[in-house]
């Protein structure tokens, strides 16, 4: 058994194609983990009694990419024996009950990858420049996360 | 000269996505903004939401003194709402 052939890898993408739970949670499982944790975060169809009809993403690509590395070192350096990593995050528009992101987590042992995961999404709420548009029915807002520390929370 | 980015609600305001713009080279994140805001004044009802990212580093809009180099990104940040 040599566990050097299985360097930790991240795998993080930005798409605009449907994304698949199976594909994501394949690039992380490792003959030598025993645990892959999954995340995935969905389109719900109504805000405050408005029926959302879809939502739009778009991103600061090149920045959303670097900022993911830096969560990606961040789950190491916290959980060093988490393996793979993956974070897969839609852009365009995106229909009802489909995924917008995808976070997935190898490790050892379940509650590094259950834990790791959970930071993952916290702090891409956070930190990472992608921006949500929710379509109604007449109308349309740009959201803003509760996590984002320069958003006027005072409406 | 630097390439201003403007993403989400303040692309929709600015009414473009990217440009150039000739600034200072040593200018405060607070006059920076106050340059876009003369091109574009409808961006000036967002400013108590935004940051810039200035080489993919978030800056507050305030008294941090950017040292800009030519063909530097900067990107104006509305609040974010990924995941």
């Amino acid at each position: 058994m040599d566990e050097s052939e299985d360097t930790p890898k991240d795998f993080i993408m930005l798409k605009s194609e449907k994304l698949s739970v199976d594909e994501v949670s394949e690039l992380v499982v490792s003959p030598y983990c025993g645990a892959v944790s999954l995340f995935i975060g969905t389109t719900r169809n109504n805000f405050e009694g408005k029926k959302v009809i879809h939502l739009e993403y778009e991103a600061y690509t090149s920045m959303a990419e670097t900022e993911i590395t830096k969560i990606c070192r961040d789950v190491r350096q916290k959980w060093p024996s988490v393996k793979h990593i993956a974070v897969h995050h839609r852009l365009g528009v995106v229909p009802i009950t489909e995924a917008s992101v995808i976070i997935a987590v190898s490790s050892p042992h379940r509650a590094e990858s259950l834990e790791a995961v959970m930071y993952c999404i916290n702090t891409l709420k956070a930190s990472v420049p992608i921006w949500k548009k929710e379509i109604y029915e007449d109308e349309y807002s740009w959201k803003e996360n509760k996590e984002c520390f320069w958003a006027n929370s005072e409406k | 000269q630097v390439s201003v980015l403007y993403f989400a609600r303040s692309a929709e305001l600015a009414g473009l996505r990217c440009e150039t713009l000739s600034v200072p080279r040593q200018i405060t994140s607070l006059q920076l903004w106050e340059e876009i805001v003369k091109v574009h004044p409808r961006l000036a009802v967002i400013q108590d939401q935004v940051v810039f990212a200035v080489r993919q580093e978030y800056v507050l809009l305030g008294d941090q003194l950017l040292v800009l180099q030519p063909g530097d990104e900067v990107a104006i940040i509305p609040p974010i709402s990924g995941g």
